[in-house]
C-alpha cells in the first residue's frame, strides 16, 4: 500500500499475482469459447471454456477481502465495470452452458425446441465470452490514477490476447484429438493473432511513453530490472517470438508453442499490473 | 467554527460542501496532523488517513524541504465511486462527503487502485501496535472499521456532526488547515481561496477536489 512519507513516482501494489491469474484465466476461457463458435469446435472445448471462466471466478473470490459479499459485485453494472464484468461472467456460464450440455447424451433434455432458440443462446453466449475478454481492460482502464493502464488500446490488447492465448491452449491440448483441418486453421489464426498482438503491443507501449511521467516510469519498469526481464524474455520472446516462429517453420511441436504461448500471456497479464504506476503528486 | 449540517445550510440553502485549505507557506512538516488523525481515528499500524509527505529540493546551500499534507480530496467527482461494484464507496448528498459503507465493501481493491491521491486503505488484520492482543484504546477505536475492507479519511464525519472541526485541523500549531463550507462564499475557505494563488490536486484529471492548496 502506498503509505510513504516521501514524494516519488510509486507503483501500485494492489492487484498482483492472484489477478493476473484471474485475467488470464477469465480471458483464455472467454476466448476459447469464441474459437469454439467460430470453427465450431467438438464441445468439450465449451466445456473447458466454461470451467476456466468459472476457475477464474473462483480465484477473483479468493483475490477479495470478503469473498462471502460478492454478490454484492453485481449491484452497479451502471458506473463498474467490475459490476459489468461479473454480469458477463454469469451471463456466459449460463448461456455458455446451456448452449453447449445438449451435445451430451445425459444433458440432452436440456436442447431447446427451436434452431432459432439454440441460435439466440449461442449469441448471447458468445457476446458474453467477447465481453468476457474485454472487461478486465475496461476495468483498469477506468483507473485515471494509472496514466499507463487509462488507455483504450487497453481493452482490445486484452481482447486480442485473450484469443491468443485461448489458440494457444488449443495447440497444446490438440494431441488429444483435434481433426487437423481444425488445427491448421487455428494456427493460421494464432500465427495472424501473434503478429497483431505484437503490433498492438508496440502501439500501446509507444503511446504510454508520451502519455507522462508516470506512464514513462511504467514503460521504463517493463524495459529495466526484474520486471524488465519477465516481460521481455517471458511476453515477448516465450510468449510471442518462439511461438510464432514455431508456427511457420516447425508445425510439429505445436504442444510446446501452445504452453509458450500460455506462459507469456499469463506474464502479460503480471506485467502490465505490476507496470503500473499512480500519477505523481502535485510538487514531484 | 460551527461546522453542525444546520448551522452552515441555513445561510443560503444549499448542501454544505465541506473542504480544506491547506497552506503550503505555513506548513512545517511537524506530522502533528498526522498524529491527530491516528487518535482520532485509531487507525491500524501502517495506515495514514492523513500524512504529511515531504521532498528535498535544491542543493547545499539552497537545500530545503517542501511539505504536502495529503489526504482524501472529497472530491466533487471521485474516481473511486463509480468503479465501485457495490455501492460501499459513495458521495453523500447531504453534506458531499466520499464516504464507504463498509457493510458493503467486498475489498476488491478497485477504489484503491482508482483514488490518483493513494489515500484509500485496506487493512489486513486487527492486529495493532503491540501485536495481537490490543490495548483498551484500540481494542474501542478499531470498531469504527473492518479488516479486509477499505477505509479513509471522512473529515472526522463524526466531529462534523457534532459541530466540530476535524481533528487535523483543531490539533495543527501553524494554522495551516483550514476547515469550512465550500459552497458558503462567506466563510473562511472560500475567503482565502478567493485571496490567495492556490491550486487543487491533480485537478486535469477532472475530479474537482475538495481541497485547495495555498501557495
Amino acid at each position: 500500500m502506498a503509505h510513504e512519507f516521501n514524494m516519488k513516482l510509486t507503483p501500485q501494489e494492489e492487484w498482483s499475482w492472484l489477478l493476473a491469474v484471474d485475467l488470464f484465466l477469465g480471458g483464455m476461457g472467454g476466448g476459447l469459447f469464441l474459437l469454439f463458435l467460430i470453427f465450431n469446435l467438438s464441445p468439450s472445448i465449451a466445456v473447458l471454456s466454461l470451467g476456466l471462466v468459472a476457475l477464474g471466478a473462483v480465484v477473483l473470490m479468493v483475490e477479495l477481502g470478503r469473498p462471502l459479499r460478492a454478490w454484492r459485485a453485481l449491484c452497479k453494472p451502471f458506473s463498474s465495470w467490475i459490476s459489468r464484468g461479473v454480469i458477463f461472467v454469469t451471463l456466459f456460464i449460463v448461456f455458455g452452458a446451456l448452449y453447449s450440455a445438449p451435445a451430451f447424451d445425459s444433458l440432452s433434455w436440456l436442447a431447446p425446441g427451436s434452431d432459432t432458440a439454440r441460435r439466440t443462446i449461442g449469441v448471447v453466449a458468445g457476446i458474453s465470452a467477447l465481453f468476457v475478454t474485454l472487461y478486465p481492460g475496461f476495468v483498469l482502464a477506468a483507473s485515471p490514477s494509472i496514466p499507463f493502464w487509462n488507455s483504450p488500446l487497453l481493452p482490445v490488447l486484452f481482447s486480442f490476447h485473450s484469443l491468443m492465448v485461448a489458440s494457444g491452449l488449443i495447440f497444446l491440448i490438440a494431441p488429444l484429438g483435434l481433426e487437423s483441418a481444425d488445427l491448421r486453421s487455428i494456427s493460421f489464426l494464432g500465427g495472424i493473432l501473434i503478429v497483431v498482438n505484437f503490433v498492438l503491443g508496440a502501439m500501446y507501449l509507444a503511446t504510454s511513453k508520451g502519455s507522462g511521467l508516470a506512464s514513462k516510469e511504467a514503460v521504463r519498469r517493463l524495459n529495466e530490472g526484474s520486471l524488465g526481464w519477465t516481460f521481455k524474455v517471458g511476453v515477448i520472446l516465450v510468449g510471442m517470438i518462439v511461438p510464432l516462429a514455431v508456427v511457420l517453420w516447425t508445425p510439429s511441436a505445436m504442444a510446446l508453442a501452445g504452453l509458450f504461448i500460455l506462459i507469456g500471456g499469463l506474464l502479460f497479464r503480471y506485467c502490465v499490473l505490476k507496470a503500473g504506476v499512480y500519477v505523481p503528486f502535485p510538487l514531484t | 467554527m460551527a461546522t453542525s449540517e444546520k448551522a452552515v445550510a441555513s445561510k443560503n440553502g444549499k448542501a454544505p460542501r465541506w473542504g480544506m485549505a491547506i497552506d503550503l507557506k505555513r506548513c512545517v512538516g511537524c506530522q502533528s496532523c498526522t498524529l491527530a488523525c491516528k487518535a482520532e481515528n485509531g487507525t491500524p499500524p501502517g495506515i495514514f488517513w492523513m500524512r504529511v509527505l515531504e521532498k528535498e529540493e535544491g542543493s547545499y546551500p539552497q537545500a530545503r524541504k517542501v511539505f504536502l499534507p495529503i489526504r482524501c480530496n472529497h472530491c466533487s467527482e471521485p474516481p473511486c465511486v463509480p468503479v465501485c461494484p457495490t455501492g460501499a464507496s459513495y458521495k453523500r448528498k447531504r453534506d458531499n462527503l466520499v464516504l464507504i459503507n463498509q457493510d458493503k465493501c467486498i475489498g476488491c481493491r478497485a477504489c484503491v487502485v482508482a483514488c490518483p491521491y493513494q489515500v484509500r486503505f485496506i487493512a489486513e488484520d486487527s492486529k495493532g501496535y503491540y501485536g495481537e492482543e490490543l490495548t483498551p484504546y484500540e481494542a474501542e477505536s478499531y470498531k469504527k472499521w473492518q479488516p479486509r475492507t477499505v477505509q479513509k479519511c471522512t473529515f472526522c464525519v463524526d466531529r462534523l456532526e457534532t459541530g466540530r472541526e476535524p481533528a487535523c485541523v483543531q490539533t495543527c500549531p501553524t494554522r495551516a488547515l483550514v476547515f469550512g463550507n465550500l459552497n458558503d462564499l462567506e466563510s473562511e475557505i472560500c475567503k482565502l481561496v478567493r485571496q490567495r494563488a492556490h491550486f487543487q490536486p491533480r485537478a486535469e484529471l477532472g475530479t474537482d477536489p475538495s481541497l485547495y492548496y495555498l501557495t
